[in-house]
């Protein structure tokens, strides 16, 4: 036993001297890489709500029960970062600094920065892959995407060819990633296991008449934002926003078997929970377009409102996200018709949301007033949750149905 | 324990010794790799800042040369990609262990020394890390504003009867709005600057919108003796017309949730109405225009919204049909059908623009109830003497197995001089069948003496999938109009809406009308063209 000890004191105390020694000879640990170190903050990664906060450049972590803030995450000044999301095994938490052009990891436990990697220009959105193996971030103004190894925690490879490319999405067997490209109008379809982008969907082609309206067609365009999949993978929804269209591609063979013609100006596709309805915001007419999945058809187009950013689903109904009105627009998804609206204030900026793994509650970031909004989806009722960072620009919780960024 | 002590100083020496050989290693292996790395990344961020550097240079000497092509730029936080204005041009980032080309004079820009970009030596390349890195910070320092932005944020504060502010809910402390101003780490370029400023100037300015046609139509007598007008003239068998119209908006902010209106229009030719005296206008451009070939007020208004926006009341000259009778499929002649009778139903008898009030209360869940009224003739010396009220209900409803639709019941009086006091009632209603089709009809009666005239239309509009080109769309329609007194009227439409573009339409028109009266009929066919531009 006094030998166990002796070992233990030994060993103790050549740590200690070791650490000193490499703190002395100033010694740093690899560029980019910080060690966790730190105690548990966050045991169940499926219990917090993640609040990316552009102005105060962190990542908010707030508890789900007592609405009170667990942790912060500092990235750094100036950094900006985009969209939040953690890794489907609950071990990382990954976010895009923007202007910083560094993709940041961070431990979901600790809540500590534990590597910052250099990626392309203006760093967005981002996705994983189902095995938590591949972070893939997309760089819209570098006009790639960064694939990054969760495993050694390193950028393996830039995937270029892209068109401003926004969100990603993988299919659940993880062997291929659809990007959208807002600057085009095709989808890129990844090759997962040799990260090269294989193929390009186009969506649909310009209308004939498109060389008598070079504003529209040869201006600022509004490409693909996402491909947003069924719930089974089997099917995708691409809103092109030029074209005012939603193409529907067939994940097996890669291949648009149907377009189907929404309003103006699309945002992108929003899938129901069920599977049953894409709900498409059309900013360019304030209206939403429904559409059945089942006969790929507009089922309904209800007046929403301006600048919509994103769509929520729970009991039964779909939560519209209107940015610069203070609304959120209520939809009764048995009827398909309109059901309200909730105010969320005067003069702020509503951005977005994402919904608990329960389907009760939606957790909006408001930029303006730095603050959190709980919705309880059933009674409408709404929970302020102030000082959450400043400017938070979107929230996520893991294996929520409704994470997504704008 | 003297033995325990020895034992663990030899250990203890023997792991510093190991640590400081890998640790000495460790840099010497990684040391190469990583700085390659950082050389070529701050080459990549080099690249960028010279790219916002020239944008903003190119931007400053010709700022209406952008690519929105002279337009003023979105909002910031509009649909799109809310807050995050797109970058800078970004000039094409140097292939790893590409030597940059030098320029002419000076030789490359971001190597003026000439070092060879991918020596291996060690002391040239901190030298290259540390030359570009100043390089950075100069353009950062000159291009990029990296200083925290300052701005004005509203906030609630807790003041008590000391006037201690508090930010935190306190016992003896009142809730406070106030406003403060805090520093942010929001890094923005030159161009997003510029963008924000041009946003916010357009926002505090007045809004001018146009909507400009020209009709030409072609009537062609099919039926019947010419139509005599009251100066004894009769009309030929094939006439030619030609109107243009030009509406001017001007829109203006002017508080919360309160705008300035108004839509000056003018009117030039004739429509074929001087000449057909067809119960319905054959050009519904000239609809509720009292004078033509000269300039008209056709609205000017304050709008103000209440009750978090479900409450909307509307002052100053109205047309009410602009907030009555809708439809969503036969509401609007600049783009659908251009026969009166299938923009509004016959039964609302409101001849001219007024001075009056329109309330609509919208909760957004599928019911909406309006109310309003106006001066109904400009020749009244009170609005007692030419009072028109409306009430309407509207509801979005779906019945099974079709799309939405919009059903609409609207009530209404006038003591307009010339009739006496009379009412009216009427339903207007739009349903989609399907995304491509959406039939529509209305139906209405006015008080007349002994019974009441009546006014009924329906028809047809088709799109998507149905026409040409996505944004096209079309339509069949019918109206007949009943009146008491007098001869009837049955109308045909179609018209085919061809998009050219996002603001300019090219419309082909047909109608007949058929006007029967007391045993005489007159037939008249009137196809038509319909330019329309709207910006």
């Amino acid at each position: 036993m006094s030998k166990v000890k002796t070992f233990l004191a030994v060993t103790g105390i050549s740590a200690a001297v070791c650490g000193l020694s490499f703190g002395l000879l100033g010694v740093a640990p690899k560029a980019g890489v910080l060690v966790a170190q730190g105690q548990v903050k966050v045991a169940d990664p499926t219990s917090v709500v993640m609040i990316v906060n552009r102005d105060s450049n962190d990542i908010a972590f707030m508890d789900i029960k007592t609405k009170r803030l667990v942790g912060k995450a500092f990235l750094g000044n100036n950094v900006n970062p985009h969209m939040v999301m953690m890794s489907p095994d609950g071990r990382y938490v990954v976010t895009g600094g923007t202007r910083a052009n560094k993709a940041y990891i961070i431990d979901a436990h600790t809540l500590e920065l534990v590597k910052v990697i250099p990626v392309d220009i203006a760093p967005e959105h981002l996705s994983f892959s189902p095995d938590s193996r591949w972070y893939y971030q997309g760089n819209p103004d570098g006009d790639s995407i960064s694939v990054i190894d969760m495993q050694s925690l390193t950028k393996i490879k830039t995937i270029p060819g892209f068109a401003e490319p926004l969100n990603v999405t993988f299919t659940p067997d993880g062997t291929k990633a659809y990007v959208g490209n807002y600057g085009a109008h095709w989808v890129g379809v990844i090759d997962v296991r040799r990260h090269e982008l294989s193929k390009k969907i186009q969506i649909a082609a310009p209308p004939g008449t498109a060389k008598l309206d070079p504003d529209r067609f040869l201006g600022e365009l509004h490409g693909i934002n996402i491909a947003t999949p069924t719930p089974d993978g089997r099917f995708l929804y691409a809103a092109d926003g030029a074209l005012g269209m939603v193409g529907v591609i067939d994940t097996r063979e890669d291949k648009v078997i149907k377009t189907i013609q929404v309003g103006k100006d699309p945002w992108r596709a929003y899938m129901s929970h069920d599977g049953k309805y894409a709900v498409v915001p059309n900013n360019g007419d304030e209206t939403i377009s429904i559409i059945d999945t089942k006969t790929n058809r507009v089922a309904a187009t209800l007046e929403a409102g301006p600048d919509m950013v994103g769509v929520n689903f729970a009991a039964g109904k779909a939560f519209v996200i209107s940015n610069s009105s203070g609304f959120l627009y209520v939809y009764n998804m048995s009827s398909l018709r309109p059901a309200g609206r909730i105010k969320i204030g005067v003069n702020v900026n509503l951005e977005t949301a994402t919904t608990d793994t329960a389907d009760q509650k939606l957790y909006l970031a408001v930029s303006t007033t730095n603050e959190v909004v709980i919705i309880d989806a059933r009674t409408e009722e709404i929970e302020r949750v102030k000082n959450v960072g400043l400017f938070p620009w979107g929230t996520h919780i893991m294996d929520s149905k409704d994470n997504y960024c704008h | 324990m003297l033995k325990a002590l020895k034992c663990t100083i030899v250990v203890t020496m023997l792991v510093l010794v190991t640590g400081s050989l890998a640790s000495a290693q460790a840099p010497a292996q990684q040391s190469q790799a990583e700085m390659v790395a950082r050389l070529q990344q701050l080459q990549k961020e080099l690249a960028t800042l010279q790219a916002a550097v020239a944008e903003t240079a190119k931007v400053a000497a010709a700022p209406q040369a952008g690519q929105r092509g002279g337009q003023t730029p979105a909002p910031a936080q509009q649909g799109g990609r809310g807050a995050q204005p797109p970058a800078a041009q970004q000039q094409p980032a140097m292939p790893p262990g590409m030597v940059m080309p030098g320029g002419a004079a000076g030789g490359d820009p971001n190597n003026p020394e000439g070092a060879p970009a991918d020596s291996t030596d060690p002391a040239a390349m901190l030298a290259r890390i540390k030359l570009l890195e100043q390089r950075i910070k100069d353009l950062e320092t000159g291009a990029v504003l990296s200083d925290p932005e300052t701005r004005i944020r509203k906030k609630e504060v807790y003041v008590d009867k000391n006037g201690v502010e508090y930010d935190q809910p306190t016992p003896g402390a009142k809730r406070v709005v106030t406003y403060e101003r805090e520093r942010v780490y929001r890094r923005n370029n030159i161009n997003e600057k510029i963008e924000e400023a041009l946003s916010d100037a357009e926002e505090h300015h007045v809004k001018v919108g146009v909507d400009a046609g020209i009709v030409s139509q072609f009537a062609h007598r099919t039926k019947g003796d010419a139509f005599v007008q009251d100066d004894g003239t009769e009309t030929g068998n094939n006439h030619a017309y030609m109107l243009a119209s030009a509406d001017l908006f001007f829109t203006a902010g002017i508080a919360q949730n309160t705008i300035f209106f108004a839509d000056i229009v003018g009117l030039s030719g004739p429509p074929p109405d001087l000449e057909l005296g067809t119960l319905s206008l054959v050009n519904g451009y000239s609809a509720r225009l009292v004078n033509q070939n000269e300039l008209n007020l056709r609205e000017a208004w304050l709008r103000t919204e209440l009750f978090s926006n479900r409450l909307s009341l509307t002052a100053g000259r109205l047309d009410l049909t602009n907030y009555f009778d809708n439809n969503a499929a036969a509401n609007d002649e600049t783009s659908q059908f251009i026969s009166d009778a299938l923009v509004n139903n016959g039964a609302l008898g409101l001849a001219e623009n007024g001075a009056g009030l329109a309330i609509v209360f919208d909760p957004k869940n599928g019911f909406n109830f309006k109310a309003g009224f106006q001066q109904s003739s400009h020749t009244a010396t009170s609005l007692s003497d030419s009072f028109y009220s409306l009430a309407e209900l509207g509801y979005v409803a779906r019945l099974p197995g079709l799309g939405e639709g919009g059903y609409r019941f609207w009530y209404r009086t006038d003591n307009n001089e010339t009739t006496g006091y009379n009412i009216g009632f009427g339903t207007s209603i739009d349903q989609k069948l399907g995304p491509e089709v959406t039939l529509f009809a209305r139906y209405g009666e006015s008080q007349a003496n002994p019974k009441r005239d009546k006014f009924y239309s329906g028809g047809f509009q088709f799109a998507q999938g149905l026409a040409f080109y996505p944004g096209d769309k079309w339509g069949v329609g019918f109206s007949q109009i009943d009146p008491v007194v007098g001869g009837k009227e049955q109308l045909v439409e179609g018209y085919y809406n061809l998009s050219i573009a996002e603001k300019f339409n090219l419309s082909f028109h047909v109608q007949h009308f058929l006007e029967s009266d007391s045993g005489t009929k007159r037939g008249y066919l009137v196809p038509g063209i319909r330019l329309q531009a709207s910006f």
